[in-house]
């Protein structure tokens, strides 16, 4: 693989997990400033089929977009969180330029096919 | 009574000493972060199985952008296996519906076990070994930098075997949200024979793309909670952005012996409450 490609995938890793870290330290800083003082949360139990277990201002695209606009602390944790997961998507779909590039076609059509594994699984599971 | 800004600091300096251990032994920071949640403070492995997730993405990531330069990382060789870890991945985030805290206690305590044990087994750098067919037709043969500035080749053999064993590395990533780096060591240095440097850095790069094939059922079923994973993920990142300054510097052979030691301890402890029914 090409030097500058290589650079860029470093550059991305590097980047993506830097502007994680800083959205989920602001809802992180915004959480303490609001909720810290109170008792912690009971994370003792968890149960898939209880609502409270997962209320939608963490666990849907939409509820997340619209905690992050209206200030919701956890919200904006929760933005941070998918900020570092798309980074090694990130390096993914750039290998798969530079397979593409390279005119790899074996290793094009694999990696295309690992991704189409983790979208699909991410796409709307309920 | 525990209030959440004593929980988040205390978390983020577990995070730390979990990010920092996991980049110096090479296990990743998921490993530590299961039982500092559920040992030391009582939360449910749903949860710690979540943060678990986080952590592994941050420190592939992390320790990832160091390791892409150097060119040591077997791209070819990642992305063709990362094919059944991933699908390994999302079978095992179906499974884990189906599992208690006991059982997800037990499966972890054998991981860790493995794990313990594996520390202990002398890594290898495989120079002329002979590689397969079947390897030198998908191209998975390499090279990797000395430090004179040469290039050493590698050649690899048992595809298949690699192959298989990363599945159920996958599955195992997708139910405990470790990088299960124990199983890549095992594919890819025994069975297939990689040379060290580059099985450690392939397999960092692989623990990423696994975690993100489960990570985002596990955000829609609400075991990534925000009160968690923000000192999670900020705590293990700079642990293992220490660890990996560190690790120029340091003989962290003393270090994984001692850690093995409390791996297999935790370990035991882990299976004895799974197997009585204590979570």
């Amino acid at each position: 693989m090409k030097t500058d490609l290589q650079q860029l995938i470093g550059n991305t890793l590097r980047w993506g997990v830097t502007i994680a870290c800083l959205i989920a330290a602001i809802g992180g800083a915004l959480y303490l400033w609001r909720h810290g003082a109170e008792p912690m949360p009971d994370y003792t139990h968890f149960a898939y089929n209880d609502p409270t277990c997962h209320p939608a201002e963490y666990t849907t695209l939409e509820g997340i977009w619209q905690g992050v606009l209206s200030g919701t602390a956890r919200s904006w944790i929760q933005l941070g969180v998918i900020a570092l997961i798309l980074t090694p998507i990130m390096r993914v779909v750039l290998s798969l330029v530079g397979f593409l590039h390279e005119h790899d076609r074996l290793y094009a059509t694999l990696t295309a096919i690992v991704l189409a594994v983790i979208i699909s699984n991410s796409w709307n599971i309920e | 009574m525990t209030t959440v800004l004593v929980f988040t600091l205390i978390l983020l300096v577990g995070a730390y000493a979990a990010g920092l251990l996991g980049s110096l032994t090479g296990l990743g920071g998921g490993v530590v972060v299961i039982p500092l949640l559920t040992l030391c403070f009582g939360v449910d492995f749903h949860y710690a199985v979540g943060a678990a997730l986080v952590a592994s993405i941050a420190t592939s990531s992390g320790s990832g952008s160091a390791y892409v330069k150097e060119g040591i990382t077997n791209i070819r060789l990642g992305m063709f296996l990362e094919i059944a870890t991933t699908i390994g991945a999302v079978a095992g985030a179906m499974v884990a519906v189906y599992l208690n805290n006991n059982m997800i206690a037990v499966i972890y305590g054998l991981v860790l076990i493995l794990t313990g044990v594996m520390q202990f087994v002398k890594k290898q750098d495989h120079i002329g070994e002979r590689g397969s067919e079947m390897a030198r037709r998908l191209r998975l043969y390499g090279s990797w930098p000395q430090k004179d500035g040469t290039w050493q080749s590698y050649e690899l053999r048992n595809v298949a075997g690699g192959f298989g064993i990363m599945g159920i590395a996958g599955m195992l990533s997708g139910i405990l949200g470790i990088g299960s780096g124990v199983l890549k060591v095992i594919a890819m240095d025994n069975m297939m024979k990689v040379p060290f440097k580059v099985s450690t850095t392939t397999s960092n790069f692989m623990m990423g793309v696994t975690a993100c094939a489960s990570a985002v059922v596990y955000i829609q079923r609400g075991n990534i909670t925000p009160g968690i994973a923000c000192p999670v993920m900020i705590g293990v990142l700079l642990g293992a952005l220490t660890g990996a300054r560190l690790l120029k510097r340091l003989d962290v052979r003393v270090l994984r012996r001692v850690f093995a030691v409390a791996v297999l301890a935790v370990a035991a402890n882990m299976i004895y409450m799974g197997v009585t029914g204590k979570f």
